[in-house]
């Protein structure tokens, strides 16, 4: 008996990490248009939280949807909810809220500046970083008991405490990182090869930023002090003095190039430590949880309505969930993510215009893309199409900084 | 980058400019903070469909920088559909960035709404998405081709739709090549 089998391919590599397409035209070695096509896979996470899942359901989805930012979708969707059915939450668990954040974002920040390295071709770094970066997954884990997609965050508060022995492993974590960042910071910073490939490239000016609503360290990088930990009231933020963060406080001028987008992350990873470590000195003491009881909790979401905008700064950028509740309807009736991407691979085109296509993985990257890495194009020649994989980018990407070395 | 040179307000200052220039408008807000409390505001417009233009236009030029267009999300009520253009204003004054809504709704047998890409150039994503997902159609797009569902997503189903046009069995939407193999 014949049996046929069927195995799809692509339009994800499945070497790769996710989908999305970019089109490049090309002349000679220089990009002079780009189109970005992003319908290679729609999960339908949306639908799901309209149709089939109730509120407390939708939580654990909105993890799901990204895993490294598994603290900041689920935030987005509890503030929202919160001022729909107006929950208060205690002020401890909105000081372990922000705790919860921080080190997030400080994960998020390291295992980019891992993934820049690698796409430069300087892969000592890459594991470098990563290894350094395993501590707060470390300290995730211990807090959390897992590394991710924690399910930390509840309507009303948190699901659990930080105390003193967990506070003593973050403490302990902080001053890991003051010492191995000034190592990290020398290496990306001061390096001439990294410099080479990074300063003057990608650069997306204030103009094009403000213009294309870019978000996160990307805008920042570009000089727009624009952080909603320091606009927009949430969480405990507001008793911590935040500043946005931007190129010039550390060079005192800003380019807005790749180099720049750099230079942002890694003293974001340092405001991340100071900002835990006053939270872990001003912890307030009591509950951290408004509502134990689920049933009730549900209950309560369920006889709301209204609705909600809720925004949160993630690692990347900007979060933004839009929330209608129904009487009576469980689902959640409306329900709109905007992670961060969405809006900065916008971005991509001036940033990429006039550049050489060995530079296209470390601009592509330079936003931290949650959806993609660069995986594959189409080269348009004469009207003919080419499809180009990652692979082969990489390759050209890393001979381009041996040359540079020589 | 200003926006149209305007000068710098509060939430309470746009409301009033917004009411001037007769908009129904309304402010729901949050407290955040524990020691140092304040809250975080969101100012709703609600904005006819012929006049939908306009307000924006008002809305960049009254503005003193750059609104930060966040996303268009939409929702099927029934007899008509529902769109919220999300916005932030006041970036860089601490504490005091607010999200500007405008609100406008299109009757279910006139899904037509004019594209603002050149008011705000990175609406584009979002209009090209509320075409494929609610079935509006965006009048003078720039470019109107899908954006996250695929090429070959079967014409006239709208997942974010709660009538006959929604997607009801995801699998069979999927699983096409079955019929066509």
């Amino acid at each position: 008996m014949r049996h046929d089998y069927e195995i799809a391919v692509g339009p994800i590599h499945p070497a790769l990490k996710e989908p999305i397409m970019l089109r490049l035209t090309i002349e000679g070695e220089e990009i002079v248009d780009v189109d970005v096509i992003a319908s290679q896979n729609h999960r339908g996470i949306e639908w799901i939280g309209m149709n089939r899942n109730n509120a407390i359901q939708s939580l654990y989805l909105a993890e799901r949807i990204c895993g490294i930012c598994n603290f900041c979708h689920p935030s987005n969707l509890v503030m929202a909810i919160e001022e729909i059915a107006d929950i208060e939450v205690p002020d401890r668990a909105q000081y372990i809220r922000v705790i919860q954040g921080e080190l997030e974002r400080i994960h998020s920040h390291l295992l980019w500046a891992g993934v820049a390295a690698h796409e430069i071709g300087f892969d000592s770094l890459l594991h470098y970083t990563w290894m350094v970066r395993e501590k707060v997954m470390d300290v995730l884990e211990a807090v959390n008991g897992n590394r991710v997609t924690k399910a930390i965050i509840m309507y009303g508060g948190v699901r659990r405490d930080i105390d003193e022995e967990k506070a003593k492993l973050i403490r302990k974590m902080c001053s890991y990182y003051r010492e191995a960042f000034n190592k990290l910071a020398k290496l990306f910073l001061e390096d001439d090869t990294i410099k080479k490939r990074t300063r003057e490239i990608g650069i997306l000016k204030y103009e094009d930023a403000m213009k294309l609503a870019a978000a996160g360290p990307t805008a920042r990088a570009s000089g727009v002090k624009k952080d909603v930990r320091q606009d927009f009231p949430y969480f405990a933020y507001p008793d911590f003095d935040v500043h946005a963060i931007t190129p010039d406080k550390l060079l005192g001028y800003t380019v807005g190039d790749v180099y720049d987008r750099i230079v942002v992350r890694l003293l974001e990873v340092k405001q991340s430590l100071e900002i835990i470590e006053e939270a872990l000195d001003n912890m307030p003491p009591g509950d951290i949880i408004a509502e134990k009881k689920l049933v009730k909790l549900m209950a309560k979401i369920k006889a709301s309505e209204g609705e909600a905008v809720a925004r949160y700064e993630a690692p990347r950028g900007e979060d933004i969930h839009y929330v209608m509740l129904k009487q009576g309807y469980e689902p959640l009736y409306s329900w709109k993510v905007r992670a961060p991407t969405y809006i900065n691979i916008l971005s991509w085109r001036p940033m990429l215009l006039g550049y050489q296509i060995a530079d296209i993985p470390i601009i592509a990257a330079s936003i931290d893309p949650c959806l993609s890495c660069t995986n594959r194009f189409a080269v348009v020649k004469d009207g003919e199409e080419k499809i180009i994989n990652a692979d082969y980018f990489h390759r050209l990407s890393i001979e381009k900084t041996r040359r540079l070395k020589k | 980058m200003a926006g149209g040179g305007g000068e710098k307000m509060n939430v309470d200052e746009a409301k009033q400019k917004f009411e001037e220039a007769g908009y129904e408008t309304w402010i729901t807000e949050k407290m955040a903070g524990v020691r140092n409390k304040a809250a975080r505001k969101t100012l709703w417009v609600r904005v006819q469909k012929e006049k939908f233009r306009e307000a924006m236009q008002f809305f960049k030029d009254m503005a003193d920088q750059y609104p930060h267009f966040s996303i268009i999300s939409c929702t099927d009520l029934g007899s008509n559909v529902e769109l919220n253009y999300h916005f932030a204003l006041g970036y860089g004054s601490h504490l005091e960035e607010y999200v500007v809504t405008f609100k406008v709704s299109l009757p279910k047998d006139d899904l037509e709404i004019d594209s603002i890409t050149d008011i705000f150039p990175a609406v584009i994503y979002s209009e090209r998405e509320i075409q494929e997902m609610m079935g509006v159609t965006v009048k003078n797009i720039p470019d109107g081709r899908h954006m996250f569902l695929t090429k070959d997503f079967p014409s006239g189903i709208y997942p974010w739709r709660r009538d006959e046009s929604g997607v009801k069995e995801t699998n069979k939407l999927y699983e096409r090549w079955k019929d066509e193999a």
